[in-house]
């Protein structure tokens, strides 16, 4: 093929299906994620407590290891639900970390420079292209959180020296569940906040700010009402009760303040919903001027 | 069939109409869409992108309705709106390919079109560099390159020389030409600038107030315009237009003794000379010249009728 051809020709050849094109979105996505050396960085940072956690299962199922260190570590680590609600916290608050950054990369170097037109005079829709991104911050934080922690279960096990996994079966569909819930919220609202700024280092502020500054807000509120209510707008919280529930260690953790778990899901949608309404509002071929 | 038909379009921002029962169709190789700032250009492709939807009547591309076959309509279709739009942190050739890719093109044929298409407006050269480090000739061409890239069927391009210097005007429009040539695409060019227009159309769509002013063809209207003659006049105007309509002349009347005329076939300059000369007026300025798009445009903007009252025709 030769492209030192100035003269312009027409295409006939073959066209791809239109449902591939959220493929290709995705594709293009990942490609500007993975083409920053911070998101290499982050990444390896998010998965080096699952590598620690995989050292913590190793030393209490293997009891040569453990006797050789028995004088520096006289205590060793329980694997149970609380182990792994440990190894969820701390892996979905990475998880946060990532996302705050790859968001806005994903979204606002198509908003900086007005993309958002010819994007859209391509045969792809708003719908599509908004799942395309969806899929690259899912699928990238899916790699930091869910399955690194499920393969922590599958070792461990692989480990136990009696059968264990049937006993814990809640664990496992706990931590993929409850992760999923998670990144799933995370994704949407990195998306949406990244889109209501061109600057991506403003959206990744508003990223946290969204999950932090409502938590205290919520806690003045329940302060100043005398009510638990207030905690519903503190995601951090939220998030850490239906964990325990879906993990199976409610009693466990103490906590003066409980919400039901089906405000709790009211309160998630919610946040979905907003996050839906802020996108079609923002991601628009053109700015349709009302009055 | 035409390229595009529009049937008592109207397209509604909030509450403001602003395509007002537009009803035409549209079917020449090259096809110019003019009209003052507010007419409702920029509106009425982006209802041909089906990015607004018609609150009455319909508008069909190809055949397809604007808004329900949208998406089918897309991929035959190649966009360069007005205003910087591009993905500043790519390469040239990569934001073409993947906005080739967008189109349906498979990914190895992407990369083959993005190349060409990039050496075709004469970015080859650049083609690794970031598509924000380019000029902003640049970044027109880079947004003719992406919609040329997949072979469009119909290619819309909004102010295709906006911004840009005599040189590189030329060659955008030299480029609009030879696209043309080739024969497979459809052209919808929106420009401010007449001059553009009538170098690279064959019909022209003249909108204001979202309302069609005028639809003609350019070319047979050349054909069948006759020529036209502008004098400067001293002395009874009134009396000499009214003898110069008696020889068989369309006489418009301008203040300062202007007149704008159009000669039929059997009269010549020096018939009007006698007139003038029989009604004692002295003709200052005699400029001859055939119709021209400006003149189809004013026309069209009845520029004539809002006169003042003592301007007759």
């Amino acid at each position: 093929m030769s492209v030192y051809k100035h003269e312009y020709r027409a295409y006939s050849g073959p066209v791809t299906p239109a449902w591939t094109r959220i493929l290709v979105v995705a594709r293009y996505g990942f490609a500007e994620a993975w083409s920053s050396k911070i998101t290499v960085g982050l990444f390896i940072l998010c998965l080096i407590p699952p590598l620690i956690a995989l050292f913590g299962i190793y030393l209490a199922n293997n009891p040569l290891a453990r006797a050789l260190i028995a004088h520096a570590a006289p205590r060793t680590v329980g694997i149970d639900a609380n182990f792994f609600l440990g190894v969820l916290q701390v892996q979905s608050w990475f998880a946060l970390v990532l996302a705050s950054w790859i968001a806005p990369r994903l979204v606002n170097f198509d908003l900086a420079d007005n993309a958002l037109p010819i994007l859209f005079s391509h045969p792809i829709s708003r719908v599509g292209y908004i799942l395309g991104k969806y899929m690259v911050l899912f699928g990238m934080l899916s790699v930091v959180t869910w399955v690194p922690e499920l393969l922590l279960f599958a070792y461990q096990s692989y480990s136990a020296a009696q059968p264990w996994a049937n006993g814990h079966l809640q664990i496992a569909s706990g931590l993929f569940v409850g992760t999923a819930l998670w990144i799933a919220l995370v994704s949407i609202l990195g998306l949406a906040l990244s889109s209501l700024v061109k600057w991506r280092g403003v959206a990744t502020g508003i990223i946290f700010a969204a999950v932090f500054v409502p938590a205290g807000i919520g806690a003045i509120v329940s302060g100043v009402l005398r009510t638990k209510w207030g905690f519903l707008l503190n995601l951090p919280f939220i998030m850490s009760l239906l964990w325990q529930r879906l993990l199976g260690v409610e009693g466990a953790i103490v906590s003066q303040v409980s919400l039901p778990s089906g405000a709790i899901m009211t309160m998630l949608a919610l946040i979905c919903l907003l996050c839906a309404a802020i996108l079609n509002a923002r991601i628009r071929a053109r700015e349709v001027v009302r009055g | 069939m035409g390229i595009i038909e529009l049937k008592g379009l109207e397209v509604r921002l909030g509450n403001r109409i602003v395509l007002d029962g537009l009803t035409g169709e549209l079917r020449g190789r090259s096809i110019g869409l003019l009209g003052p700032n507010g007419a409702g250009k920029s509106t009425l492709i982006n209802t041909l992108l089906g990015f607004h939807p018609s609150s009455k009547g319909s508008a069909k591309v190809f055949g397809l309705d604007t808004y329900r076959d949208r998406a089918q309509i897309r991929g035959q279709i190649g966009y360069m709106p007005e205003n910087d739009s591009f993905i500043g942190n790519m390469s040239g050739v990569h934001f073409v390919r993947y906005m080739a890719e967008l189109a349906g093109l498979p990914s190895h044929r992407a990369l083959e079109r993005a190349h060409e298409a990039l050496f075709c407006v004469g970015l080859g050269e650049v083609r690794y560099r970031k598509v924000n480090s380019y000029s902003l000739g640049m970044k027109q061409l880079i947004k003719l390159a992406q919609a040329l890239a997949h072979g469009p069927k119909l290619l819309i391009l909004d102010e295709p020389t906006n911004g840009l210097d005599p040189i590189a005007r030329q060659r955008m429009i030299q480029l609009i030409k030879d696209i043309r040539q080739e024969g497979s695409v459809h052209l919808l060019i929106s420009s401010h600038l007449l001059r553009d227009i009538d170098e690279t159309c064959d019909e022209v769509l003249i909108l204001k107030r979202g309302r069609i002013a005028e639809l003609c063809n350019i070319e047979e209207e050349r054909r069948s315009n006759r020529s036209f003659m502008e004098l400067e006049t001293v002395g009874a105007t009134e009396k000499f237009s009214i003898s110069v309509r008696g020889l068989g002349c369309e006489c418009a009347s301008f203040p300062d003794g202007r007149m704008k005329l159009v000669i039929p076939d059997h009269i010549e300059a020096r018939d009007l000379y006698v007139v003038a000369a029989e009604q004692g007026v002295q003709i200052r300025r005699m400029n001859q010249r055939r119709d021209s798009l400006e003149d189809i445009f004013l026309r069209a903007m009845d520029m004539e009728s809002e006169r003042p009252p003592h301007v007759g025709v």
